[in-house]
């Protein structure tokens, strides 16, 4: 099976993003590639092509908000949509994200299907 | 004609008498044959009258019947309609009871899907923190999962993990999330068991670290069932034993929970029962890999551990 989407899971939490892939790996076609803070994600976007990315905002080295400031910079990937990860806490990160130029949020503890559902919205994948 | 006047001859050689008598005779004859032929008249015009009225009546009669032939026909087609409307009605029953039936179907397959989904996500769940919470040896980063199970799938907002003392005199906080753990003071235990628990502390008050002795000392988990936010905030939302085998070693509490997660849901169960049974046994792995200096196990002690005289002594 040829993987027809390509997706970057930014996260610290290894949990979280074993989370995060176990249920993306229910997106059928879709490759998922992990990074564990802001500068490994743009690391792993300047070495591939990627159709959508899923961020935590919350993490060190880089976060997310960073991290979206900087994809939304660069032309390759101006366009790629972006769902940030937030905490029911952060309305000011998540305003913030949506601000630079993310197209949607997950607020945690995240739900598999809210995931799912988000991720083929944006990739406009039919049910 | 020719008759009547070799009779009238006749007549004329009559006596007197007799000519009245004849003249009397035709007069009558003439007034016979006048009332003969007005009556005639008159009976043709009662004939041609009658005539007129049967043939009015027989018109009457002919748009009457067109009247109920149009009539039959109406009722005929409208029986025809009705048994048309009749036989579609059933045909709509059927069609009706047989979307029922596919619905139910459906709702059932639906149903099921929903339901196989969400064991899929508890399953997941279960999964990632199983994994997580064995994929190191390393004490911070046994707790750090430990918090982040917590934190990240259960959506607790504080929490602390409680290990009893050397002396079992009272429980202490080995780590804490969302409260000052400067605050977080030990819980003493006692013998009647929770009625007299005190805690010196500044969050955690009388009532909570009552509770938190009592599950100590049953070993019962205390979880809220239910909306969180209508229950005692003075309890804590969750506490859960920490057991080694049949040894409780500390106790795991939730204080509070995220504003948007209401109640604990049945994977949160599940996974308060995987840390009761697993998460002691993490961190006391985790303490004496420590305690060997990060030396992980000879291989000749792994094969003394599993030889059979071993075993048999187990048994």
């Amino acid at each position: 099976m040829s993987a027809e989407y390509s997706c970057l899971v930014v996260e610290d939490s290894p949990m979280m993003r074993q989370l995060l892939v176990l249920a993306l790996s229910r997106v059928k076609n879709l490759r998922v590639t992990e990074a564990d803070n802001g500068v490994d994600g743009l690391r792993k976007l300047a070495g591939g092509t990627f159709d959508i990315i899923l961020t935590d905002i919350n993490m060190p080295i880089m976060d997310g908000l960073k991290l979206v400031k900087r994809v939304r910079s660069d032309p390759a990937h101006k366009d790629t949509p972006i769902i940030v990860i937030t905490t029911e806490g952060s309305s000011e990160d998540r305003q913030r994200a949506l601000q630079l130029g993310a197209n949607a949020y997950i607020t945690k503890p995240i739900q598999a299907p809210q995931v799912i559902a988000k991720v083929k919205e944006l990739l406009k994948i039919d049910a | 004609m020719t008759e009547k006047k070799s009779r009238g001859g006749r007549r004329s050689e009559q006596p007197p008498a007799a000519a009245d008598s004849a003249s009397d005779l035709k007069t009558q004859r003439a007034e016979f044959v006048h009332t003969f032929f007005k009556k005639g008249a008159e009976f043709t015009e009662e004939l041609v009258k009658e005539n007129e009225r049967l043939r009015k009546n027989a018109g009457e009669l002919e748009a009457e019947n067109a009247k109920l032939r149009t009539q039959l026909a109406k009722d005929k087609a409208m029986r025809e309609l009705l048994e048309k409307i009749d036989q579609l009605e059933n045909e709509k029953q059927n069609l009706l009871s047989s979307m029922h039936e596919q619905e139910a179907v459906t709702n059932r397959f639906s149903n099921r899907f929903s339901e196989i989904e969400a064991e899929l996500e508890n399953f997941a769940t279960l999964y990632v923190a199983s994994y997580q919470l064995h994929s190191t040896l390393r004490l911070s980063t046994v707790l750090r999962h430990l918090k982040e199970l917590l934190l990240q799938l259960v959506g607790a907002r504080s929490l602390a993990f409680y290990v009893v003392d050397d002396a079992k005199r009272s429980l202490v906080a080995v780590a804490t999330e969302g409260v000052d753990a400067r605050n977080v003071g030990p819980v003493a235990l006692t013998e009647s068991g929770g009625a007299s628990a005190q805690a010196t502390s500044v969050s955690v008050g009388p009532s909570a670290a009552s509770t938190i002795e009592r599950v100590f000392l049953t070993g019962v988990a205390q979880v809220i069932e239910g909306p969180v936010a209508g229950s005692d905030p003075a309890i804590p939302a969750a506490c859960v034993p920490m057991r080694i085998e049949d040894d409780i070693v500390g106790v795991i509490v939730v204080f509070e929970l995220l504003a948007q997660k209401k109640e604990f849901v049945p994977v949160d169960f599940e996974l308060f029962k995987l840390l009761a049974a697993h998460a002691a046994t993490a961190l006391v792995a985790a303490q004496l890999y420590a305690k060997a200096g990060s030396r992980l196990p000879s291989l000749e002690s792994l094969k003394d551990a599993t030889s059979p005289s071993e075993s048999e002594t187990e048994r």
